[in-house]
């Protein structure tokens, strides 16, 4: 009868958001009849309420705020050095293949630990914040911008060829609207990885944004406003990640 | 004269497949001399650039002497700890999960997401239950290693064909038998890639929270050596951890590629790190 009257995805919603607000609902339970101590965790509750406070009357949004400039200012500057890299890779092949496994095998390493030289360099300021996330980002755009250009068809180039385009019009006509839809993925992997590093920065060097405030909250033991920072840590993550993917799914349709 | 055409282009191709390990090692060479002169003259940041002899000679200070040991075992546990925990609750709860697709179908953009979610930011709920000791980083470590573990255990069940299951049922194969003859050795190549990805989540997860707060641990030593200025000290101590991480992966690598080769499809997670 259910199957009838709602479509599958929006049981499937239903089902998730049963799922979601049951887990909650029983977290919620748990410290209310006192099974868990409040001084470990908040009721969701609490927490959505410190966050709501914080969004109206306290400096969440403009903690919010940095933050997202910080993971733009990182965006912008992974996008122009990663394509200008990445095209650079693809279009010398000696220079790409000895460098492509140089880049894997830096990323692959936990570089993030490298935190306190940026640190000496820029201050504890966003800057530092920045610099080290784009280049987070930036790898996997180079890595899928190289990629990109190698997996065009080559037919399309012949064609291109066959009638007299220039280099720039090949490129233009031909090379970028043929290897956007992989080099969208480098950026939806890339900003993935910003993403992760800004708010884990943020939150171990105690400068910024949203980590910052859940990093202030913990030092002081407000258990709350740990919690509401967590939820909204989690919700911007949440945000983006569903955005990317929107943003993908229109650039491949 | 065509062995002649044939040696000159098995030359030309072996000269074509060195060319990026000599561009690679002229590339060290460049950078490792640039520095020690930058370190030597002292021309750009000169405490932030101590030179590369400096940096060997603390390294060797950390390889030749016990100085490191409990820093190193504090580390090691916290990251081999949160590795083990991780395994112990993302194989099984991906086999759950992967052998039911409608289940699945509900929970799996719910993993994605959370899996997305950086996992440092948990560590104060970390303190708040398992306090500053070398708990709560394990527990980092844990959460850190869960996620790529598990979705590449999902994906490893999903990749199971059900043709192999029909033939198992069709001659009356017990579950324990399906289990283990036909799940296992399908997923394993999963599993192995998983622990792998695992692996370095953990060291970065819980080594990044030994910076944050800590008494004891490498990520400790950092924000100690960074804190007191000691520069050299501060990039042997990155190297090798550098150094160790690429060791650990490299061993897990050829050991997992003896007992089984890896499966293709299960290298692209890197997002779920």
């Amino acid at each position: 009868m259910l199957e009838t009257i709602v479509r599958p995805a929006t049981k499937l919603a239903l089902l998730r958001m049963l799922l979601i607000f049951g887990g909650l609902g029983f977290i919620e339970a748990s410290v209310r009849l006192g099974w868990i101590d409040r001084f470990f965790l908040a009721s969701p509750l609490q927490a959505v309420e410190v966050l709501w406070s914080q969004l109206v009357g306290g400096n969440a949004l403009y903690l919010i705020m940095i933050t997202l400039y910080e993971i733009a200012a990182a965006l912008l500057i992974a996008t122009v050095v990663g394509l200008l890299v990445g095209f650079i890779l693809w279009r010398y092949r000696l220079i790409g293949a000895s460098y492509e496994t140089l880049l894997a095998a830096l990323f692959a390493s936990p570089v993030i630990l490298a935190y306190p030289i940026f640190l000496v360099i820029f201050g504890r300021t966003s800057a530092a914040v920045i610099i080290l996330s784009s280049f987070f980002g930036t790898v996997p755009i180079i890595l899928n911008t190289k990629s990109a250009f190698q997996q065009v068809n080559p037919i399309l180039l012949q064609v291109g060829a066959s009638m007299n385009l220039t280099r720039q019009r090949m490129f233009r006509h031909i090379l970028l609207p043929a290897a956007a839809p992989a080099i969208f993925g480098g950026f939806r992997l890339g900003l993935t990885y910003i993403l992760k590093s800004v708010l884990g920065l943020e939150y171990v060097v105690q400068v910024g944004g949203v980590g910052m405030w859940l990093s202030e909250a913990a030092f002081r033991f407000e258990v709350g406003e740990v919690y509401a920072g967590l939820v909204g840590t989690t919700l911007l993550s949440i945000l983006f990640l569903f955005m990317i993917n929107r943003a993908e799914f229109l650039v491949r349709k | 004269m065509n062995l002649e055409v044939m040696q000159k282009t098995s030359a030309s191709a072996a000269g074509r497949a060195r060319a990026p390990a000599a561009v690679q090692l002229f590339t060290l060479i460049v950078f490792l001399f640039s520095w020690q002169m930058i370190g030597k003259t002292g021309s750009i940041f000169a405490e932030l650039f101590p030179p590369i002899t400096d940096i060997l000679q603390s390294l060797w200070i950390y390889v030749s002497t016990p100085i490191l040991i409990p820093h190193l075992a504090a580390s090691l546990y916290a990251v081999l700890g949160g590795l083990l925990v991780g395994a112990l609750l993302g194989i099984p709860l991906g086999v759950i999960f992967g052998s039911s697709p409608s289940f699945m179908q509900v929970t799996e953009p719910i993993i994605l997401y959370l899996a997305v979610v950086p996992k440092i930011i948990v560590f104060p709920v970390f303190i708040l239950f398992l306090g500053i000791g070398t708990h709560s980083k394990l527990a980092v470590g844990a959460i850190a290693a869960f996620f790529p573990i598990a979705l590449l255990t999902i994906a490893g069940m999903r990749e199971v064909r059900s043709v192999f299951l029909d033939v198992a049922r069709t001659l009356g194969a017990s579950k324990l038998k399906i289990a283990t003859k036909v799940y296992l050795p399908a997923i394993a190549g999963y599993i192995f890639t998983g622990l792998r990805i695992g692996l370095g989540a953990s060291v970065t997860g819980a080594l990044l929270a030994e910076t944050k707060i800590a008494r004891a641990g490498l990520g400790f030593m950092i924000v100690e050596y960074y804190g007191q200025f000691r520069m050299a000290d501060m990039y042997s101590l990155l190297l090798l951890i550098f150094i160790l991480a690429a060791l650990a992966n490299w061993g897990m690598k050829a050991l997992f590629s003896l007992l089984l080769p890896l499966p293709r499809s299960s290298q692209n997670f890197g997002e779920f790190v």
